[in-house]
């Protein structure tokens, strides 16, 4: 029985090794978003999106039609879901991921375990890596991406108008006069909010508000008496669950008048999706949260 | 000598042959199933390396799963393994690496060794060998001296033991903020999805040496189970045979754990099972561990796999499902 396995494991070896060296034909080499040397198709047709944020990049660019695979969650834009999904990205089937036989994975660093990028290369399967870690290296990811999916022009078209955006928000918020102490809350209980080093905490920074966290790294877990004590001016909080409105997560924090955005109404909710994922879209969320931050910049011209 | 076989080799080679049997069955249906749905045909073809054609299949069937079936048999015979030797070694039929906190010992050391960077081996084995080390001493001395209830003292020091184990490693768990956090709480559960050939050539190094000495202290262990004079009595090495077996056990659980992580309550499963169909002769007893529980995991893990419609649940969670409610029946049973 063993002699037999171990024979049959020799030839699916050499096998793969076959089928391995026939794909390289049309391949060329570059270097990933991390520094790794990796071959890839010229013109890769059957590609897997190893996490949401690549989905909506890759439709971005309009290259949807080389998606194989996707990673669950991956629910923009609406589209995506009619795609195979091939599990979360932090937990990822393998065996799904195989069976669409792709010629090339996204993945992203932070996130997809780094054993499954060498699991997928020992089965000739080249692993493309991106490592987003602002709104500067998103757009970096947007460009190798539009190159890897020969769509270089449209990602440069995309890369174009997130920066004229962000400069039209630059503008703006020079003209504010206060720069508001913002608390970012994730989710309602636990209060976990955002420190230095996150997505979020550049963009509060750029929408001209001040994380009121920003001395923290990561994302920490604070109770609400350390909230009260911060005393932030405005109460962002972004969610995950479907339907929870406004009127509740007011009423969560009524009972705490003493909080200026309390006592201001200054609570706002947000689209979790937005904000946590590294695509062009989080321009978007920049534009949202000036609007919250300052209100006041949009009397004249909304 | 007369021309009859030895009774003992007769049953042990009945009893190796079916559990054999039902190892290979385990072994082909983990091979054949899975979250990709294919025909049967092109999987029996597959099977038996006749289907060139369908070289998706082939790596799916020999490069994800058949590491896969392969590491779970090995994890399942180390546990069953484990648990029949320290349920001789403390005389006590509930005792099992995982209730007594050594699994979670080692289980703290390997999370120290991740934290610091320490490649899976040697360095997160070895680190989880001294934590299981550690826990194993602990729990021999708060339940020492109090000879009178042996049985629950040694059930509630691993009980304590354990929950403090599970504090310590939720504490380190929240202390890492990083990516790798999620991956430890998989990994704690008993994740084996991502296994290649050589994670399993490397445990099946540690282990299958393990197997041999413990089937060879077997007879050992059956004058144990007579009792401590009886053993002295028949000319037993008692201290140096009880401190190998319980290095050696320990050690194979370090390695499992730092493996694939927590899978408890194998070890109390297969173990009994066996033994209230076969009886006590651990000759026969540990053979039928390593076959039986090889099966056994192999089953569990599929159900881990295919149960969930997206994605996998770890396997420690069916083992767990199935074991506990198992044990408390032990447990009433053994205080009537």
């Amino acid at each position: 029985m063993s002699m037999k396995l171990i024979r049959h494991y020799t030839a699916a070896l050499l096998m793969a090794a076959t089928v391995l060296l026939t794909e390289n034909v049309a391949a060329r080499q570059v270097t990933d978003g991390i520094g790794r040397q990796i071959h890839v198709p010229d013109n890769p047709v059957r590609v897997v999106a190893l996490a949401p944020s690549i989905t909506e990049i890759v439709f971005a660019l309009g290259q949807e039609q080389r998606l194989v695979g996707i990673a669950r969650f991956s629910d923009f834009p609406q589209q995506a879901l009619r795609l195979p999904q091939v599990g979360s990205y932090i937990q990822p089937d393998i065996e799904k991921i195989v069976a669409l036989n792709p010629d090339l994975c996204i993945a992203v660093k932070d996130g997809n375990p780094r054993v499954l990028a060498d699991r997928l290369e020992s089965l000739g399967i080249p692993v493309y890596a991106v490592d987003p870690l602002d709104l500067g290296s998103i757009m970096t990811m947007v460009l190798q991406i539009g190159d890897l999916l020969n769509a270089g022009d449209r990602a440069r078209s995309i890369v174009t108008e997130m920066k004229s955006r962000m400069d039209r928000v630059r503008e703006r918020v020079m003209r504010a006069e206060h720069r508001p102490g913002v608390f970012f809350q994730i989710g309602i209980s636990p209060i976990v909010s955002v420190g230095k080093g996150t997505f979020i905490h550049e963009l509060i920074n750029m929408a001209g508000g001040m994380n009121l966290c920003a001395d923290y790294s990561a994302y920490p877990r604070l109770s609400r008496e350390q909230v009260v004590a911060l005393s932030p001016e405005v109460l962002i909080i972004t969610t995950m669950h479907q339907g929870v409105s406004i009127e509740q997560v007011t009423r969560e924090w009524s009972g705490w008048p003493q909080i200026p955005a309390v006592r201001d109404g200054r609570i706002a909710v947000v689209d979790s999706n937005i904000f946590d994922r590294p695509t062009p879209r989080q321009v978007d969320a920049l534009e949202q949260l000036v609007r919250v931050i300052h209100p006041e910049l949009f009397k004249d011209s909304p | 000598m007369t021309a009859r076989p030895h009774p003992v080799l007769l049953r042990l080679a009945v009893v190796s042959a079916l559990l054999l049997l039902a190892l290979t069955a385990a072994l082909v249906m983990g091979l054949s199933l899975g979250s990709t749905q294919a025909g049967l045909d092109a999987i029996i073809k597959t099977l038996l390396g006749r289907s060139p054609s369908e070289p998706m299949l082939q790596a799916i069937i020999w490069h994800i799963r058949f590491p896969r079936v392969l590491l779970a048999a090995l994890v399942g015979a180390a546990m069953s393994v484990g648990g029949l030797v320290f349920q001789a070694l403390l005389r006590n039929p509930l005792a099992e690496p995982y209730i007594l906190g050594i699994s979670g010992g080692s289980a703290i050391g390997a999370i120290i060794g991740i934290i610091l960077g320490f490649s899976r081996f040697p360095g997160v084995t070895v680190m989880a060998f001294a934590g299981s080390m550690c826990t194993l001493v602990l729990v021999m001395i708060i339940s020492s001296g109090q000879r009178i209830l042996k049985k629950d003292a040694l059930l509630l020091a691993g009980v304590m033991v354990n929950a403090f184990c599970s504090a310590v490693i939720m504490f380190l768990v929240s202390m890492t903020q990083d990516a790798r956090l999620h991956n430890i709480i998989f990994w704690l559960m008993g994740d084996m999805s991502m296994t290649d050939l050589r994670q399993v050539g490397i445990l099946s190094a540690i282990l299958i040496p393990g197997f041999i000495l413990i089937f060879c202290l077997s007879h050992a262990m059956n004058m144990l189970l007579m009792g401590r004079e009886m053993a002295i009595s028949m000319g037993l090495q008692l201290k140096t045979i009880t401190l190998t077996l319980l290095v050696a056990t320990s050690f194979m659980v370090s390695a499992t754990v730092s493996q694939c992580g927590l899978i408890g309550f194998v070890g109390l499963v297969i173990p009994h099972l066996l033994r209230m169909v076969l009886g006590p002769d651990h000759r026969v007893l540990v053979p039928a561990c390593i076959l039986g529980g090889g099966a056994y995991m192999v089953f569990c893990d599929l159900l881990a796999r295919t149960l969930p419609q997206q994605g996998e649940m770890p396997a420690g969670v069916i083992t767990a499902l199935i074991g506990a409610p198992l044990f408390i029946i032990l447990l009433k049973r053994s205080n009537r």
